[in-house]
C-alpha cells in the first residue's frame, strides 16, 4: 500500500491556482525526486502537504498512512511523520535550538503515546546525530537558525530530520545555495536514512543532488502537474535537453510508478 | 487643581498634558479613589516574602513595606552600600567599589485604598554596583506607591540595575529616575514590567560627563486590563556619550502598552552614538501598544538610528515550530518569550536572570496544550 497517495491535487495561493491536478503515489522505502523549472509549483507541493496556512485545497485527496492528511493540523501531520525540510529555514531569535528540538521530539512522542525523553536521553540522542552530519555542538547552544549561513541552516534542516526520524521526508530543495563539500554531507544525512520503511520527496531544481541522493523515481513538475515520469536517467535527460524539452508536453500523463 | 497629574507631571501643562496622554484616564481613575496614607508596620505577609528572599541577596537587602524600610526584613550588611536616612526621611545609598543591593518594595494593601511616596538616593562613587530593584504586592484595597530615585554615577563608575515590576491587579507604581552620568560612567539597566493596575515609568538620564554610556532594555508583558507606560528620555550632553535603548512589548487582552523614548543629542555633544529600538506584539484586537521613538538632534558628528514595530506573531515563525510538531499554543508561547527574551541577553549577573524569566514565565500566555 502506499504510503502517500496523491489525487488530482489543486491548490490555491493569495486566489491563484499554482497545483493543477496533480498525481503522486509513494511507498515505503522509494526516493522520488520532484524536478521542474521556477514556478512550476514545486515548493507549493511541499507547504501544502505539510500544511501551511494560506495553501488551499481546491480539489483533490492526499491519504497519507491511509489517513487523510489534509484534515490534520500541521503538528499532528509532524507526528503522523511528516517532515519538510524548508527552503528557506526560518530564523527564530530568543529560542533556544536544544530547546525547540527537545520541545518538538517530546511533543511528537507524546501524541504518539510514546514516554517522553529526558534531558540526558535526550542529549545522548542529539550527540550522536551531530556526529554524523559533523555539526559542532554549540549550534544547539544558539537561536533556531539565528545568524546561521546558509549551509548551517540546510544541515541544521537535516540535522533536525535526522533527530525526528520521520516516515516521509519532503526536502524542499535543500541542495540550493550549498558548496560542494556541504551537498555531499546533506546527501550522506539523506542516505544514512535511507530505511524500508521510511520514504523521501526530493524536491529539487538541479540534477546535481541527484548525484549524491539517487532516487528511485524522477518527476517532471510543470504548470502544477507532473508531466513527465521516470527512473534516475530522466535526471540526466533533463540536465541534458533542459526543462524546454518538456515544455512541449503540458499534456499531463499517466503517472507510472504507483505500482512500482 | 491638577490632581495626580500636577503631582506626577513635570514641566509645563502643555508637557505634562502631551507626556501623559496616554494614561491620564488611568490617572483620574486613580485620583477618584479616597485614598489615605498607607501603613508603613503593615505585616508582610509569608507568601509575599518567599517572592523577595532569594538567596543570592540575602545581605545584600532592603525591604520596603509600602514606602517605609522594614528593619526587621532588611540586611545589608554584605553589600558593600553605606546607606543615610535625610531628616525628611529621604534615603542615601553610596557606592565604593563593587557592591550588590537588593532592594524590595512590596505593596501590602489595607481595608481602604492607600499610598505612599519614597525618595531614594543613589551614588556609585567608585567601582561597580549592582541594584536589583523589586516591586511586588498583595492582593486587596487599590494601593499606590510614587517612588522617586536619584541616581548619579561618578567619572569612571557604572551601575548594573536590574528592575522587576510584578505588582498585583490592585496595585500601581508612578516611579520616577533620574540619572546623572560622569566621565566614561556607566549604567545599563534591565527592566521587566508586568501586572500592577497602572504603571507608569520615566526613565530620565543625562549623559553629562564624555564617554558615558547608557543601556536601557526592557519587557513589559501585559495581559487584560494592565496599563504600563514607559518614558525614557535620555540626552547626550557630552562628547563621544553611547546610548543604547532596546525595549520589548507584549500586550493581549484589553492591556495597553507605552514605549515613549526620546533621545537628544544637545549641542557640542559630537562623536555621541544613540540607538533606539523598539518591537512590539499585539496578541489580541483589543489590545493596544503606543511606540513612539522621538530624536533630536543638535549636533553634528552623530551616529543616531531609531526603529519602532507594532506587530504579531511571525506566521512564518508558527508554521515553521508547528512543522516539527510543537502544538500550535506552544509554538505561540515559545516565539513570545523568545521575542522578550532578548531583553535579558545583557543581564550580567545571570543569577539575577532567574527571576526574570520566572516573572515573564508567570505573565506570557501559557502553553494550553498542556492536558493534550
Amino acid at each position: 500500500m502506499a504510503m502517500l497517495k496523491i489525487d488530482n491535487l489543486h491548490v490555491r495561493v493569495a486566489g491563484k491556482e499554482i497545483l493543477k491536478g496533480l498525481s503522486l503515489s509513494v511507498n515505503p522505502g522509494e526516493v522520488h525526486a520532484i524536478m521542474g523549472p521556477n514556478g512550476a509549483g514545486k515548493s507549493t507541493l511541499g507547504y501544502a502537504l505539510a500544511g501551511r496556512d494560506g495553501y488551499e485545497i481546491a480539489q483533490g485527496t492526499v491519504e497519507y498512512d491511509g489517513r487523510n492528511l489534509l484534515e490534520l493540523e500541521p503538528e499532528a501531520r509532524a507526528a503522523a511523520g511528516m517532515f519538510l525540510a524548508f527552503q528557506y529555514p526560518v530564523e527564530i531569535p530568543g529560542v533556544n535550538n536544544t530547546y525547540f528540538l527537545k520541545a518538538a521530539l517530546n511533543a511528537q512522542r507524546k501524541a504518539r503515546g510514546e514516554a517522553e525523553l529526558d534531558s540526558m536521553q535526550f542529549l545522548k540522542l542529539v550527540r550522536a546525530k551531530l556526529a554524523v552530519l559533523q555539526l559542532k555542538e554549540d549550534l544547539l547552544n544558539r537561536a533556531v537558525n539565528a545568524g546561521f549561513s546558509g549551509g548551517e541552516k540546510k544541515r541544521n534542516e537535516i540535522f533536525q530530520m535526522a533527530l525526528l526520524e520521520p516516515k516521509l521526508a519532503i526536502l524542499d530543495e535543500t541542495d540550493s545555495g550549498l558548496d560542494i563539500d556541504a551537498l555531499k554531507m546533506v546527501a550522506d544525512g539523506v542516505n544514512a536514512m535511507r530505511a524500508p520503511d521510511r520514504a523521501f520527496v526530493v524536491i529539487t531544481h538541479y540534477q546535481r543532488l541527484l548525484d549524491y541522493i539517487v532516487p528511485d523515481f524522477v518527476h517532471v513538475l510543470a504548470d502544477g502537474r507532473i508531466v513527465e515520469s521516470g527512473d534516475a536517467s530522466l535526471a540526466l535527460k533533463l540536465e541534458e535537453h533542459g526543462y524546454a524539452w518538456i515544455a512541449q508536453r503540458q499534456a499531463p500523463v499517466e503517472h507510472r510508478v504507483g505500482a512500482a | 487643581m491638577d490632581g495626580l497629574l500636577g503631582e506626577f507631571g513635570s514641566g509645563d501643562a502643555q508637557a505634562r498634558a502631551e507626556s501623559w496622554r496616554y494614561s491620564r484616564l488611568a490617572l483620574r481613575a486613580l485620583e477618584q479613589m479616597p485614598f489615605q496614607n498607607a501603613a508603613g508596620n503593615a505585616q508582610l505577609p509569608p507568601a509575599l516574602i518567599e517572592r523577595f528572599d532569594w538567596p543570592q541577596t540575602r545581605g545584600h537587602r532592603l525591604v520596603f513595606v509600602n514606602g517605609v524600610l522594614d528593619a526587621a526584613h532588611s540586611d545589608a550588611g554584605a553589600s558593600g552600600a553605606i546607606i543615610e536616612t535625610a531628616a525628611d526621611g529621604a534615603r542615601t545609598i553610596r557606592f565604593r567599589g563593587k557592591g550588590v543591593l537588593h532592594l524590595v518594595f512590596a505593596n501590602v494593601a489595607s481595608d481602604a485604598p492607600s499610598r505612599w511616596n519614597a525618595t531614594l538616593h543613589i551614588r556609585v562613587e567608585s567601582g561597580k554596583a549592582y541594584v536589583a530593584e523589586q516591586h511586588v504586592g498583595t492582593q486587596g484595597a487599590d494601593v499606590l506607591g510614587a517612588l522617586t530615585s536619584e541616581i548619579t554615577i561618578d567619572d569612571g563608575a557604572a551601575l548594573q540595575s536590574a528592575t522587576l515590576g510584578d505588582l498585583p491587579g490592585s496595585a500601581s507604581l508612578v516611579r520616577r529616575t533620574r540619572i546623572a552620568l560622569g566621565n566614561d560612567a556607566g549604567f545599563d539597566a534591565t527592566h521587566a514590567l508586568c501586572g500592577g493596575r497602572f504603571q507608569r515609568f520615566d526613565i530620565d538620564a543625562e549623559l553629562a560627563g564624555a564617554k558615558a554610556h547608557l543601556a536601557s532594555r526592557g519587557v513589559f508583558a501585559l495581559r487584560g486590563r494592565e496599563h504600563v507606560d514607559v518614558h525614557l528620555d535620555v540626552r547626550h550632553a557630552a562628547r563621544d556619550t553611547v546610548s543604547d535603548v532596546m525595549w520589548r512589548g507584549v500586550a493581549d487582552g484589553r492591556a495597553r502598552g507605552i514605549l515613549h523614548g526620546a533621545i537628544t543629542v544637545a549641542p557640542g555633544a559630537d562623536g555621541a552614538d544613540a540607538r533606539l529600538e523598539t518591537k512590539n506584539l499585539l496578541l489580541s484586537p483589543h489590545a493596544e501598544i503606543d511606540a513612539q521613538p522621538v530624536l533630536e538632534i543638535y549636533a553634528d558628528e552623530v551616529k543616531a538610528s531609531h526603529g519602532a514595530t507594532v506587530g504579531q506573531l511571525d506566521e512564518r515563525a508558527l508554521f515553521y515550530l508547528r512543522s516539527r510538531g510543537v502544538p500550535l499554543a506552544a509554538a505561540r508561547s515559545l516565539l513570545i518569550a523568545g521575542f522578550c527574551r532578548a531583553a535579558f541577553a545583557r543581564i550580567e549577573a545571570t543569577d539575577l536572570r532567574g527571576p526574570f524569566e520566572a516573572l515573564l514565565d508567570a505573565h506570557l500566555p501559557q502553553n494550553a496544550d498542556g492536558a493534550a
